[in-house]
C-alpha cells in the first residue's frame, strides 16, 4: 500500500530547522552551561533521524552524501588531536588553554580549545549515531552484506 | 497566593500523568497507548515550565525543549512503525 | 610532569583513527601500522631506560594535580610490559600482514588491532582505578570487534559468551568501583592506598577487594577460566596470538598492583585466596592441557597454566619470588605469543587442527619444527631458555615459605606437576607432528608459509635474549619487583607534592 507522507514531510521541514539552531545553541553553550559536544551532536542526530523518519535512506544519502564512519573517526581523530597539539606547545597532555577576541558581530568573544575538542565530540557522536540507524535499516541480502549470508 | 497556584497546577498535572499512565497500562489498541505516551510527554513539559516558573529559574529551558524534540521525535517513529511496518525505508518510491 | 608517558597511549589511538580514514588504501594502512607499532616500541625503551634512571615517572593529564585530575604513572612494571606488549604486537603485525587475508583487511582490522594495543598500553600505564575501567573497555570493546570479524559460525557462537562474561564483569567492575568510592571518597590508586592505611583495611574494604579479585580473575582467566579455551580456539592465528599474549596478562597486571599498593593489609584473606586460586588454575589447566587432541586446545590450556603460575609465584609475596613472578609474567608474553604463532603456522600448513591429521612434517619444515621444540622447552623451563629462571626463582622461595606455612608445599608441588604436564602436552604435538611418517607431500600442503617463520624467529630471538641475557635483564627486574613491594616509592612519586 503506497501512502503519501505529506503532513509529515512539511512539519520536518520547518522543524528541523528549529532542532538544528537548538543544538548548535546547547553546543556553543556546553563551556560553562549544560549542553556541550555530546548533547549538541545528539541533538543533531535526532534531527536527522527525523529527515530519515520523513524520507528514506536514499534521499538523505543524496542530500547529505557524507559517509557517517569516517565522520566519526574524523571526529575523534580531531579531539585526540586537540588534545596532542598541548604536547607541541611543552604543556601536559590534554591541557587547555583559551583567549579573548574581539570578533564581527559577536563583540568580545571567549574562544577556548575545548571548542575544537567538542567539535570532535560532536562530529563523532553524530557519526555514530547515524551509523547505527543506517545499519538497522538496511536489507541484510542487499549488495552491501559484507560476508555472504 | 500565586505560588500556591502553580503547587496545585503541578498537583493537577501529576494526576493527569497518572491518568494516562492507566491508559497506557490499560489502553486497548497500540494507537491508544502512542497517544497517551505524547500526551505525558506534553505534560511533563508542562510541568518543568510551571516548576521553572515556581523556583524562578531559567535553568530548565534546555531541557524543555529538548524533551519537547524528543517526545515529537518519538511519537512521529511509532506512529510511522505502526502505519508501515519498517521505521527507515530505505526507498519509499519503490 | 613528562609527556614521553602518554605517547604508547597515544601513537596507536591516532594511528588507528587516521588508519580508518583511509581505510580504502590497505598498503597505507600496512606501512602505517608497522610505524606506529615501532615507534611505541621505542618510546617504550625509552621509557624503561629513563625509569631505571630516573625513577618513576607521571602524568598529571590537563594538568589538574594528582588525586584529583588523572595520573597516568609509570614505574619500572609498567614501563618492561609496554616493552614486551610492543615486541610481540609487532611480530603479531608480521604474521598477520601474511595470514589475516583481504576480508578481513577491508573491514577495519588494522585500525582494531591498534586500539586493542592502546588500551593494553593504558591499562599498564594508568594510576587511576576508574582510568583503569576506561582502558579495560577500550580493550574489550576492540576485543569483540577482533572475535566477530569474519562472521563464521564457531566465532559467533564463541563471541557471545565472550561478550556475555565481559560485559557482566565489566558491571561487577563498575559497581566494585561505586562502592570504593562510597567508602573511601577516592579512586586515585596512591590516594586509596594512603586512605586504606589511615582506616585500615575494614570489612567493607576487604569484600570489595574480593569483589574486584572476581573481576580481575575473569579478565585473566585465574581459575574462572571456563570462557578462554572456546573463545582462543575459535579465532583465526594472528588475532589469537595477540589475545594469548596480552589479554590475560592486563589482568594479572591489575591483580599484582591492586593487590600490592592498594589491598596490602589482610593477606590472610586475599592473598590467600588467590594463592588457592592459583594452584586450582595451574591443575586444571595442566589436565585440560594433556587431555585435548586439538592443537589449538592444547595452545589455550597452557595460558591457562601460565596464568596460574604466574599468579602463584606473586603470592608468595617475597622480594626475590615477586621478580621471578614479572620475570616468569614478562617470559609468558613472548613465549605463548610463539607458541599460537607456530600453532597457527601448523594449522596454515596442514589445513586442520586435529593431530591426528599431522605426521613428518619435519621433512619439509625443519626450521619450524625447530622453532617448536625451543618455545616447547622455554614454556617448561630448561635452563638456558627463558622460562628457567623465573619458574627456580618462585620454586625456590615457595619451598622456603612453604617452612612457615605448609600449603605453599602443595602449591610448590602442584607447580612441577604442571611443568611436567606443560611439556607432556607440547612434546606430544612435537613428536605426533614433526615425527613419523611424512605424510604431506608440499603440494598437497593446504597454505604456504613464506613470511610467517620470519615473526616466529623474532620472537624466539627475544625468548632466548630473555633467558640467556638473565644477568643483564635481572637488575630491572628487581627494581620492578621493589617498586611492586615497597607501595611508599609508589605514594610518594604520585602524591610528592601533596602530602
Amino acid at each position: 500500500m503506497r501512502t503519501n507522507n505529506l503532513i509529515l514531510q512539511t512539519v520536518t521541514k520547518i522543524v528541523i530547522f528549529i532542532i538544528m539552531t537548538f543544538a548548535f545553541f546547547l553546543f556553543i553553550s556546553g563551556h560553562n552551561n549544560p549542553g556541550g559536544g555530546f548533547a549538541g551532536g545528539m541533538t543533531t542526530a535526532a534531527a536527522l533521524v527525523l529527515l530519515y523518519l520523513a524520507y528514506d535512506v536514499k534521499t538523505v544519502h543524496e542530500g547529505i552524501p557524507v559517509d557517517f564512519k569516517t565522520l566519526s573517526l574524523l571526529g575523534v581523530f580531531i579531539a585526540v588531536v586537540t588534545g596532542t597539539s598541548s604536547l607541541v606547545m611543552g604543556k601536559p597532555f590534554l591541557n587547555q588553554s583559551f583567549g579573548y577576541y574581539t570578533l564581527p558581530l559577536l563583540g568580545e568573544t571567549e574562544l577556548t580549545t575545548a571548542l575544537l575538542f567538542d567539535t570532535g565530540v560532536a562530529m563523532a557522536v553524530v557519526g555514530m549515531a547515524l551509523t547505527i540507524i543506517d545499519a538497522i535499516s538496511k536489507d541484510i541480502s542487499e549488495d552491501n552484506c559484507p560476508w555472504k549470508p | 497566593m500565586f505560588d500556591r497556584l502553580l503547587l496545585l497546577t503541578l498537583i493537577i498535572q501529576a494526576m493527569a500523568i497518572a491518568m494516562l499512565l492507566y491508559r497506557v497500562v490499560k489502553g486497548p489498541s497500540i494507537p491508544d497507548r502512542v497517544i497517551a505516551m505524547d500526551a505525558i510527554g506534553i505534560q511533563l513539559l508542562a510541568m518543568m515550565a510551571v516548576l521553572s516558573i515556581y523556583l524562578r529559574t531559567s535553568a530548565f529551558f534546555e531541557v524543555i525543549l529538548l524533551l519537547g524534540i524528543l517526545s515529537f521525535i518519538g511519537t512521529v517513529a511509532i506512529t510511522k512503525s505502526i502505519r508501515k511496518g519498517a521505521l527507515v525505508e530505505y526507498d519509499r518510491n519503490r | 610532569m613528562y609527556n614521553l608517558v602518554v605517547l604508547p597511549l597515544l601513537i596507536p589511538v591516532l594511528c588507528g583513527l587516521l588508519m580508518g580514514i583511509f581505510r580504502k588504501s590497505i598498503a597505507f594502512q600496512k606501512c602505517l601500522s608497522l610505524l606506529s607499532l615501532l615507534l611505541t616500541g621505542a618510546a617504550a625503551f625509552y621509557l624503561v631506560q629513563q625509569v631505571s634512571a630516573r625513577g618513576i615517572q607521571i602524568l598529571e593529564l590537563g594538568g589538574w594535580q594528582a588525586p584529583f585530575g588523572i595520573v597516568l604513572v609509570v614505574d619500572m612494571l609498567a614501563a618492561l610490559l609496554l616493552a614486551a606488549a610492543s615486541l610481540v604486537s609487532i611480530a603479531c603485525l608480521l604474521f598477520a600482514f601474511k595470514s589475516i587475508g583481504p576480508e578481513r583487511e577491508k573491514y577495519y582490522f588494522y585500525p582494531f588491532l591498534q586500539f586493542l594495543i592502546a588500551g593494553v598500553n593504558g591499562c599498564f600505564l594508568t594510576g587511576d582505578l576508574f582510568n583503569l575501567y576506561v582502558c579495560f573497555e577500550v580493550m574489550l570493546v576492540a576485543s569483540y570487534v577482533l572475535l566477530s570479524l569474519g562472521g563464521s559460525k564457531p566465532q559467533l557462537s564463541e563471541g557471545i559468551k565472550y561478550v556475555v562474561i565481559n560485559v557482566i564483569s565489566s558491571t561487577l567492575f563498575l559497581i566494585a568501583i561505586g562502592y570504593l568510592y562510597g567508602v573511601l571518597g577516592t579512586l586515585n590508586m596512591a590516594h586509596l592506598s594512603l586512605r586504606i592505611a589511615a582506616i585500615g583495611q575494614t570489612g567493607l574494604v576487604s569484600v570489595i577487594a574480593i569483589l574486584l579479585l572476581i573481576v580481575f580473575s575473569l579478565k585473566a582467566a585465574l581459575f574462572l577460566y571456563f570462557w578462554l579455551p572456546g573463545a582462543y580456539g575459535a579465532l583465526p592465528p594472528a588475532i589469537a596470538t595477540i589475545f594469548a599474549a596480552l589479554l590475560t596478562k592486563v589482568g594479572i597486571y591489575a591483580i599484582m598492583r591492586m593487590f600490592s599498593l592498594v589491598f596490602y593489609h589482610q593477606p590472610q584473606i586475599t592473598h590467600d585466596l588467590l594463592a588457592v586460586m592459583a594452584v586450582l588454575t595451574m591443575l586444571i589447566g595442566g589436565i585440560g592441557a594433556v587431555v585435548h587432541g586439538d592443537i589449538r586446545n592444547i595452545a589455550a590450556y597452557n595460558v591457562v597454566i601460565g596464568v596460574g603460575f604466574v599468579v602463584f609465584g606473586w603470592t608468595v609475596f617475597t622480594p626475590a619470588a615477586v621478580t621471578g613472578a614479572i620475570y616468569y609474567l614478562i617470559h609468558d608474553m613472548l613465549m605463548k605469543a610463539l607458541l599460537f604463532m607456530l600453532v597457527g603456522t601448523i594449522i596454515i600448513i596442514v589445513g586442520s587442527s586435529k593431530l591426528r591429521d599431522m605426521s613428518g612434517m619435519i621433512t619439509h619444515h625443519p626450521l619450524l619444527g625447530w622453532l617448536f621444540l625451543i618455545s616447547a622447552l622455554a614454556l617448561t623451563g630448561i635452563p638456558p631458555l627463558s622460562g628457567f629462571v623465573g619458574k627456580y626463582l618462585i620454586i625456590q622461595e615457595g619451598l622456603t615459605r612453604g617452612a612457615v606455612h605448609t600449603g605453599y608445599y602443595i602449591g610448590v608441588a602442584v607447580g612441577l606437576l604442571s611443568t611436567l604436564m606443560i611439556l607432556y602436552s607440547l612434546i606430544k604435538i612435537f613428536v605426533r607432528g614433526f615425527w613419523g611418517e611424512t605424510t604431506l607431500s608440499p603440494d598437497m600442503e593446504k597454505g604456504n608459509t613464506r613470511g610467517l617463520i620470519l615473526p616466529c624467529i623474532l620472537l624466539t630471538a627475544a625468548g632466548v635474549f630473555w633467558g640467556g641475557g638473565a644477568e643483564l635483564i635481572y637488575p630491572y627486574v628487581e627494581m620492578a619487583a621493589a617498586s611492586l613491594l615497597d607501595p611508599a616509592i609508589y605514594i610518594g612519586a604520585v602524591l610528592g607534592e601533596v602530602i
